[in-house]
């Protein structure tokens, strides 16, 4: 189990390597080029030239990149552009808000998804399988941003019931411990900001969540169905247990594998998913964050938020490997 | 909708303002953060809306016109042919920290900005000290001119005396801008305001001063500032004036046009500023909001890039544009807000120096377009680049995207042929534009800063600039020369001479003079909308629930 | 084993393969879900084709008198209403469907021809390139999609945004057809048939394309015609993030939705059109490809 872990972590090293390579690269082939962000609408011929020399940006490529990442492992990942604070503690103000939404999405997603894919998986044939079979499709096919737009018009501005934008309420004052909003409400014993920060993240979820909901219910539909012809739950069966006892310790407890690997393999699309949701709601999170860096040609955030982004996915997707291996010990670790 | 509200502010009270229950908060949605709070280093609206509440210049404006009036200067006085400026100053006034308002402390300012050095010399960090004064005590860079400015010295307690290095027609109304609001040398010193540094490439004051620690002699003090979330200022009780009728003011900002519409409509805001033209209706159409315009002190254009090869160097070309581009169409379409107006000449027409007759115009006329062509270096196909903004809405074009696809219609009925193209509005689009590589036409424009129309036709057309390209040195030397008078009946003979040669000459078309607008809730009241965009949150209340 | 003896089992794989699609298409014809998909896509490319012919109005024209009012609704002459510079809604959703159709094929084209040269020479050279290879789909993954194709279209290269769109959307499907592809070309690598073909010296790109591709094929396609489906959303969404097409009159359904958002207080349906278009043809590739999933799938065999 160790060897396996340790493994993975080795391979990590040459995708955060060849991450950082590509994001150095791109960074240089933007229109306009670094130098020319950094100066803004008022640059002169002269002061380009003066910043190019001053930053090194004059010198071969590969001094260059030896420069970044020297300065990238000390954990410098420079200081934005636009709200000239540093990438780092940006970062560690908006990753909370992201995460706080991409979980609520995802207990949106599992909580619904679940017992609709089993319930459909228990229903085979019937019209309630068909039905959330097309509306799992229905659900796939609903594009974030619209769904998002939707939402947020009916539910707030027509009916008036949950806030429109942003996280918290500006009129209420919750110290940050954490940066998870949620979290620091329950630390502060505030609960009307609790309630607050809760009414704030319903829609955003419910419109990040919606693509994930339809999955995790085809996959545990799709789980289901093949372990209920699995020998073990036969037997179980017919030693007389009852259904609901087979339903949840094995039926139910075998199909997490697959739910659990798919639940890893969303994490990439809800990242994806973020920037168009926290676009919408004017969500302080990541996603909305480095999408307007690249817009605004905010290099020093582009280059650590999508560094950071990315080792975020690979080692998600390192921790779902590892409980999937410790969920089913039949697992080859070697390869 | 309101219980919502009500149950928000409720909630929040008990932790949130300390300010006496009678004071109450007002919430009002910004497009951004500022930048800094430190006027002298800042150019962007949302940084000076914040600057304005918190400090005062030696000129305030009369609320709600360009017209300059007494601010912490009660009067002043010229001698020396326009070079010496005395000015007296308002007395028992005290900074929020409780340092004394005197000459030293305004002269400690001035000098302050006149003698910046190393990265406070870069026009990203104080390019309003640059557009009116030109430049330092040590110039660092053959970039910058001469300062105009020599010096300040205190003459008593009281009155402070200024050396200009020659005469400059806009001293005073100059002086009504935020960026030359006074700040306590106490605190400039105490929290490191001259302390900055190229970090990365980027200049960025490094004391806290401008972040944590903004003190003027305002009507509001500087309360918290958290970034993508809320900034806050609070009612000052020691205030020499009329004190604040509110007891707080949060910022808040949401980029999104119509996110900050919605905000307005589920109660979460209780104002913000630039109203998008389309969402006029809904404000008015709803019983608990409502409506102020600013007055128009714009101008909206499409630059006529005179290249190297590009048609816009033939004269008819550009004749041929001013006709093809169909001005009032668009203007009376619902992409313009009503009180827009079709724009004549490059400043406002309340501002002096408009030339009320005597200057060409050019109506829609997509044949006497084609006509032109034909007899030009350009014949029907005739091709041109045509740039705009993306994803940004100023008040002279709040919806440019509307505007380039009516402009590139009646274009091509005129026999052009438009290639479009587009960037986002910063850095990449304005860069662009500044330094003439946005093609042959693009859309652009300016709100002034002040009352005098060396902030309009001056800073277009006063030198030769890249974006335009063109040298024309009786446009040159006419608004020199109007810079440089300091006889008013002199300076207006010469700004309407010069927007007649302007409008001859066609270095770009001026389509559009706008009237922005604000969005209130209907229970907000003395809210005085400016064209300048100075408005004292001092002045208003909230009135019922 | 002798020539005949491959040559019998190549014909039992093709002959197998060829039950298999006939079976797949039986049972496809069977799912009504299919045949929903097929009906919403063969509406959807038929619009496309005939744009021209279906659209009353020329989609990019502006009148000269310009709706005073944001915006004239559903009438006889405008059967979706106009936008706010008086142009035709319904000829525009018509066009859009056009741009999103070429786009989509085309980037997935990119995406799939690309990615299948890729996965098929690390799938089947193995070792070290394999290892580059995969490591390079790996970086590609690791970045969320979107903001890879935001990326790649902000990078501004010197072609019509349309070809940028479609290459920052084929990028993104890269890794996607290179790792299917070479699993099941690893998977397959040991069979018993590509054994004996390479036991009796049959060459390597042989075996290549006259075995191993065409059993991968399958899978392939369903990714491909699911990847069909996401390629719109995702031409949408950059449309919507206001990186469709510069010039913004070319009628784009993302485009369109981002427009109609700044006008949802006067006019809602601005949005609604663009947006159930979007939806529908998603959803109608999305149906098919389940179906052909389903189909194609030999575990679920039997049960449909």
């Amino acid at each position: 189990m160790l060897r396996f872990v340790v493994r993975r972590l080795l391979l990590l090293a040459p995708i955060v390597l060849g991450l950082s390579i590509l994001v150095f690269l791109w960074i240089r082939a933007l229109p306009g080029g670094p130098a020319e962000a950094l100066l803004g609408e008022r640059a002169t011929q002269a002061r380009i030239a003066d910043v190019r020399h001053r930053y090194g940006l004059d010198k071969p490529l590969p001094v260059q990149y030896w420069a970044y990442l020297r300065t990238t492992l000390s954990g410098d990942l420079g200081q934005s552009i636009a709200s000239r604070r540093s990438v780092t503690s940006e970062i560690a103000q908006r990753f909370p808000a992201t995460i706080e939404l991409a979980l609520a999405a995802m207990i949106f997603a599992i909580g619904i998804g679940l017992p609709l894919g089993f319930l459909a998986a228990k229903w085979y044939g019937s019209w309630f399988d068909h039905l959330s079979l097309v509306g799992s499709l229905l659900g796939i096919s609903i594009p974030i941003f619209f769904l998002a737009v939707i939402l947020k018009y009916v539910f707030s501005v027509k009916l008036g019931l949950l806030p429109s934008i942003g996280q918290i309420s500006v009129l209420i004052d919750l110290k940050h411990p954490t940066n998870f909003y949620l979290l620091d409400a329950v630390i502060e014993w505030d609960w009307s900001a609790f309630w607050d920060v809760l009414k704030h993240l319903i829609l955003p979820a419910i419109a990040l969540g919606s693509i994930p909901l339809a999955i995790v219910m085809r996959i545990t539909r799709a789980a289901v169905l093949d372990v209920q012809n699995e020998d073990y739950v036969r037997t179980a069966r017919a030693k007389g247990l009852s259904p609901l006892v087979v339903d949840s310790r094995h039926v139910l407890r075998n199909a997490m594998l697959p739910i659990s690997t798919i639940i890893g393999l969303q994490t990439g699309l809800l990242l994806s998913g973020a920037v168009l949701t926290e676009t919408v709601f004017q969500y302080p999170g990541i996603g909305s964050w480095i999408t307007n860096a690249i817009f605004n040609r905010d290099y020093p955030v582009i280059q650590g938020g999508i560094l950071f982004l990315a080792v975020v996915f690979v080692l998600v997707n390192l921790l779902v490997d590892i409980s999937y291996a410790i969920l089913n010990p039949r697992i080859r670790y070697g390869r | 909708m309101i219980a919502l509200v009500v149950v928000g502010a409720s909630s929040g009270a008990h932790k949130a303002s300390k300010a006496p229950k009678a004071f109450k908060t007002l919430v009002f949605g910004t497009a951004s953060d500022p930048v800094v709070l430190d006027g002298a280093l800042v150019s962007d609206g949302e940084s000076l809306r914040v600057i304005d509440q918190i400090f005062e210049s030696l000129i305030k404006l009369k609320p709600g016109t360009t017209k300059v009036a007494p601010g912490l200067a009660t009067s002043w006085k010229t001698a020396g042919g326009g070079k010496v400026w005395t000015f007296a100053l308002r007395k028992g006034v005290k900074f929020h920290d409780g340092t004394k308002f005197n000459a030293a402390a305004v002269c400690y300012n001035f000098n302050r900005w006149y003698n910046f050095k190393g990265a406070f010399q870069s026009p990203d960090a104080t390019y309003y000290w640059q557009a009116i004064f030109l430049g330092f005590h040590n110039n660092e860079s053959s970039d910058l001119s001469p300062s105009l400015f020599k010096g300040c010295k205190a003459k008593g307690q009281y009155s402070a005396q200024f050396t200009l290095a020659k005469p400059f027609g806009p001293f005073i109304p100059a002086l009504s801008l935020t960026n030359f609001a006074i700040a306590s040398p106490t605190a400039l010193k105490k929290y490191g305001a001259d302390k900055a540094e190229i970090r990365n490439g980027i200049f960025t004051p490094t004391g806290t001063y401008g972040f944590k620690h903004p003190t003027g002699t305002g009507p509001f003090k500087f309360k918290s500032w958290t970034v993508g979330e809320k900034l806050e200022i609070d009612r000052f009780a020691g205030y020499w004036g009329t004190k604040a009728k509110l007891g707080k003011v949060i910022f808040r900002p949401i980029s999104n046009n119509t996110a900050r519409l919605q905000a307005l409509q589920t109660g979460e805001i209780m104002g913000y500023d630039l109203v998008a033209p389309q969402d006029y209706g809904a404000i008015k159409g709803n019983s608990k909001l409502k409506l102020l315009t600013r007055p128009a002190f714009n101008v909206a254009y499409v630059t006529l890039h005179q290249g190297t090869g590009s048609p816009m160097n033939d004269l008819k070309v550009r004749q041929a544009v001013a006709y093809g581009l169909n001005r009032t169409g668009l203007i009376n379409s619902s992409a313009y807000p009503p009180g827009a107006v079709v724009a004549k000449e490059f400043q406002p027409p309340q501002l002096f120096g408009y030339a009320k007759k005597g200057v060409k115009t050019y109506n829609f006329d997509p044949a006497k377009a084609r006509t032109l062509l034909n007899s030009s270096s350009c014949h029907v196909p005739c091709k041109v680049d045509f740039w705009y903004p993306s994803a940004v809405s100023r008040p002279y074009m709040p919806d440019p995207k509307r505007n380039f696809e009516v402009f590139k219609a009646s274009l091509e009925a005129s026999g052009f042929d438009v290639t479009a193209h587009t960037a986002n509005w910063r850095p990449d689009y304005v860069g662009k534009v500044t330094n003439g590589t946005a093609g042959d036409l693009n859309l652009i424009g300016w709100t002034g800063d002040y009352g005098d129309p060396d902030n309009f036709l001056g800073v277009f057309f006063g030198t030769f600039s890249e974006q335009f390209n063109f040298h024309n040195n009786q446009i040159f030397n006419i608004l020199q020369k109007a810079r440089t008078e300091t006889d008013q009946a002199k300076r207006v003979k010469l700004y309407e001479q010069a927007n007649k040669i302007i409008m001859n000459y066609l270095p770009a078309v001026p389509y559009a003079h706008t009237s922005p607008a604000l969005g209130f809730k209907k229970t907000v009241n003395g809210y005085k909308p400016s064209p300048v965009s100075l408005e004292p949150f001092a002045l208003v209340s909230i009135g019922g629930v | 084993m002798s020539i005949a003896e491959i040559e019998s089992a190549e014909l039992a794989l093709e002959s197998s393969t060829g039950g298999l699609w006939r079976e797949a298409w039986f049972r496809l014809r069977r799912n009504p879900g299919a045949i929903v998909g097929a009906f919403f896509v063969l509406t959807f490319v038929v619009i496309a084709a005939f744009a021209p012919l279906i659209a009353p109005y020329d989609p990019t024209i502006v009148p000269t008198v310009l709706p005073e009012t944001c915006c004239p609704g559903p009438s006889s002459a405008h059967w979706f209403g106009v936008n706010v510079i008086g142009q035709d809604t319904f000829s525009r959703v018509i066009y859009g469907a056009r741009l999103s159709l070429v786009v989509g094929i085309v980037s997935v084209a990119v995406g799939l021809s690309v990615g299948m040269f890729l996965g098929a020479i690390a799938g089947y050279i193995g070792g070290f390139v394999d290892s580059v290879i995969m490591r390079c789909m790996d970086v590609l993954l690791a970045i969320p999609g979107l903001l890879l194709a935001i990326g790649i279209v902000a990078l501004d290269l010197p072609f019509d945004r349309l070809y940028q769109l479609m290459i920052a959307i084929g990028v993104t499907n890269i890794p996607i057809f290179a790792r299917l592809l070479r699993g099941s070309i690893l998977a397959q690598r040991e069979n018993d048939f590509v054994l004996a073909a390479r036991s009796v010296g049959v060459k390597r790109p042989t075996i290549l394309f006259s075995h191993i591709l065409p059993n991968a094929m399958s899978p392939m396609i369903v990714q491909g015609t699911l990847a069909l489906a996401t390629a719109i959303i995702d031409v949408a969404a950059l449309g919507f993030l206001g990186l469709g097409p510069q010039d913004p009159s070319t009628p784009e359904w993302g485009n369109m939705l981002a427009d109609a958002q700044d006008y949802l207080s006067s006019q809602p349906l601005l949005a609604v059109f663009p947006g159930i278009a979007i939806v529908i043809s998603v959803l109608g590739f999305n149906l098919i490809g389940d179906g052909m999933r389903e189909a194609l799938d030999p575990k679920l065999r039997g049960r449909a």
